[in-house]
């Protein structure tokens, strides 16, 4: 089939299998002697070559490499085992990797041949409930060749934080990369899932030196797929290695190599001295206090979102449903609105009708600052309505309200131009079909019709890709900041901060973005398989202050609250040719 | 409520050598004052300032605790630390007529701890890598009462405004 491979199902709903660790080991058990499949030739230097490499911390490996694709290996002084293997090389750096027999691990190990340091990173499966997420715990170490241990190791860095990079590797796959943390990345699949949305992944980064930067990530949540790249960042190269099971629970191991463009640099935010890297510690052992093997800390929105069915959710909507609680700003997302724009009394005493394209008409009378009535397509009684508006600039105002007696609990959320006649609205619904109280989003186009104002006829407000490759930063309320990633035209990407500014967690969900005004965007982001919030936002970048609404359903009830924020432009990334359609 | 009082310069927050100086401070008057009252105002002099000694080190060993990873719960937060606010007016111990009641009037800056909130995601985040709490240094006035019991003080309310 020619077009682009769209998959059925996105990463985040697709159900991946729960490889039980037997079924592990028996797709496992073949590959132990073959080693990673490769494209691109491997390396042809190894063949009766022995290696010792200590780690600190970690274990002692003797290598001997009776082939290209052979070695044997003995952990600690025990049991030669032998397993296959493949290598690349770039410069000074050697790429290598295998299985152990008999076992569900393996190793990916980065030499340094000029410095002898060497970066040892044990994998393995079944260590974790979801089998098949592919587990890692990072060394650091060198070769031991009998002289004095060089005294350097490779380290943990924050020195590829706000970098991106087109690659395009040796087996046809094409991704852009978003490293906008130090401990968190965000991948876009151009070539295998046509890049409608990206996805994060735990991330590490680690400085093998100046040129050349090891970069890893973990698909957790997903398809538990674990990948390695050593960068040189002089040619934009990379060399690599992904281990794990696709949707189709078949077995990658592989190497591979790339080539790519840098896509942009965006800034980061920690002081200037603090190149560190690993910002978000794992865990540690209650007893000894150490690290905990492998042990890192992920973001799982599945397993901590509130799932509710349709009866759930019709009951709670029912008993709790609030908007914009009385005298204040804030609600249900109180901490998003600590910086919030105040709310405006330029609706109050207005009456108008907006009408929307291939959509409702809804008439609206505001009674006051914070109460309206409105009717649906000119029928039945004019219901009231609690509101909230902000003037995000002049004329132009955000307002929201729920829509009570809507089958699927509605809530509208509107940007009105009242000077140009124009109104864009984000109509947040429930009963989605994954959890009935995942927020779902339709974005409707209109016109302002009022007394004094005569709308355009054909021109309506239009999304827009101006937004894609931003980041925005967002600062809600002291300690409360997230910086947006716009990484494809549908896609929002969240990351926040550590308390020493280093970028931390980072998560994403699918967006809209419409242009309102020169510098003024009307943007949703939805929390797909994530507490399933739609929060939406009308961005100033005039004033660098935006307006935004949420709407969220919880087993506290529906709620639409304010948020806002002051915003610092981070930087973009030149992204917007990757995402043309060509024939 | 107070009859006495002296005003010292940051004594109750500065610990061992410090303390030397108010005390040697607060002297000279006293002295003065030997030469006009009778030799009990003299002695009442004594005991005032030995009751001032003696809050200041329950205000120091207050402090240690607190300081040294105590904490303790002011102002709705955790507050994690205390210390003196330089910039701030000189710190004042008024002692009530009866010798059995104190006020002290102290000039800091407290670090205070807050948990972030956790029911939307960002907060949720927040607390997943393990930074669900925020630090603020704030400029406080404490109010601290103190009571003399058994012949030894200590520590009743303490009120902390904004300063």
């Amino acid at each position: 089939m020619t077009g682009t491979p769209y998959p059925k199902q996105q990463m985040h709903r697709f159900a991946y299998t729960k490889l039980t660790k037997e079924q592990i080991g028996t797709k496992l058990g073949p590959v132990v002697l073959k080693g990673p499949t490769s494209v691109s030739a491997p390396a042809a230097d190894f063949a009766g070559q022995t290696l010792s490499i200590v780690t600190d911390e970690g274990p002692a490996l003797k290598y001997r490499f009776t082939s290209n694709a052979r070695l044997s290996l003995s952990e600690n002084g025990g049991k030669a085992l032998e397993a296959g293997f493949g290598a690349l090389e770039s410069d000074n750096f050697c790429l290598f990797t295998h299985l152990i027999p008999g076992t569900q691990r393996g190793y990916a190990v980065v030499v340094d041949r000029k410095s002898k340091q060497a970066t040892v990173i044990e994998l393995w499966f079944s260590g974790y409930e979801d089998n098949r997420e592919v587990q890692r715990q990072i060394y650091f170490g060198y070769i031991d060749a009998g002289a004095d241990a060089p005294k350097g190791r490779h380290e943990l860095t924050n020195r590829l934080e706000g970098r991106g990079y087109h690659w395009r590797q040796d087996n046809g796959i094409e991704t852009l990369e978003y490293y906008p943390s130090a401990g968190y990345s965000h991948f876009v699949e151009l070539s295998r899932t046509g890049g409608e949305l990206g996805f994060c992944a735990p991330s590490d980064y680690v400085k093998l030196d100046n040129d050349f930067i090891l970069y890893t990530r973990t698909e957790c949540e997903f398809s538990g797929t674990f990948t390695a790249a050593v960068i040189d960042m002089n040619r934009v190269q990379q060399m690599g290695v992904r281990l794990g099971f696709d949707e189709a629970d078949n077995l990658i191991y592989c190497l591979s190599r790339g080539h790519g463009d840098i896509t942009g640099q965006i800034a980061h935010f920690e002081k200037f001295e603090d190149n560190t890297g690993d910002p978000i510690p794992g865990p540690k052992d209650k007893e000894s206090g150490k690290p905990v093997k492998g042990g890192r800390r992920v973001y799982r929105p599945v397993h901590t979102m509130e799932k509710m069915s349709r009866e759930e959710v019709a009951k709670v909507v029912k008993d709790h449903s609030t908007a914009f609680p009385a005298g204040t700003t804030t609600g249900g997302a109180a901490g998003m609105s600590q910086n919030a724009l105040p709310a405006s009394d330029y609706l109050a005493g207005k009456s108008f009708t907006l009408r929307y394209d291939h959509g409702p008409v809804m008439e609206y009378r505001v009674d006051g600052s914070d109460q309206l009535s409105w009717r649906m397509n000119g029928q039945g009684d004019w219901i009231k309505a609690r509101y909230q508006a902000y003037e995000a600039a002049p004329g132009l105002v955000l307002f929201g309200h729920l829509l009570e007696g809507a089958p699927d609990h509605d809530g509208h959320i509107m940007a009105v131009d009242f000077h140009q006649g124009l109104v864009t609205c984000y109509n947040g619904y429930l009963n989605t079909p994954y959890f009935a109280n995942e927020a779902g989003a339709r974005t409707l186009f209109g016109v302002l019709e009022m007394e004094g104002v005569q709308p355009p006829q054909y021109r309506r407000h239009q999304r827009t890709t101006e937004m894609l490759g931003r980041c925005i930063t967002y600062s809600y309320a002291p300690g409360l900041v997230s910086m947006h990633l716009y990484s494809t035209p549908h896609t929002v990407s969240w990351i926040i901060f550590t308390p020493d500014q280093h970028g931390g967690m980072e998560w994403s969900g699918p967006g809209d973005f419409v242009k309102i005004r020169d510098g003024i965007y009307f943007m949703y982001w939805l929390e797909e398989a994530c507490n399933g919030t739609l929060g939406t936002v009308l961005l100033n970048l005039n004033i660098m202050h935006d307006a935004g609404i949420g709407y969220n359903c919880g087993t506290r009830g529906l709620n639409m609250s304010a948020i806002g924020a002051i915003v610092r432009h981070a930087g973009k990334f030149d992204v917007d040719k990757y995402f043309q359609i060509r024939t | 409520m107070s009859k006495h009082s002296s005003s010292t310069r940051r004594m109750f927050l500065k610990c061992g050598a410090l303390l030397a100086g108010p005390i040697a401070a607060v002297s000279l008057p006293a002295l003065a004052l030997t030469k006009e009252r009778p030799e009990g105002g003299l002695q009442a002099r004594v005991a005032r300032l030995e009751d001032e000694a003696a809050i200041r080190e329950v205000h120091q060993a207050w402090l240690r605790q607190i300081n040294a990873g105590g904490g303790t719960a002011l102002i709705g937060a955790s507050v994690t630390r205390v210390s003196a606010d330089h910039a701030g007016v000189a710190d004042r111990i008024d002692i009530a007529e009866d010798g059995r009641r104190a006020t002290g009037r102290f000039d800091c800056e407290v670090e205070v701890q807050r948990r972030l909130p956790d029911d939307f995601t960002l907060g949720q985040m927040a607390h997943a890598q393990g930074s669900g709490t925020l630090r603020t240094t704030e400029r406080r006035v404490l109010t601290v009462e103190y009571l003399k019991v058994a012949g030894a003080w200590t520590m009743g309310r303490i009120c902390a405004e904004a300063g």
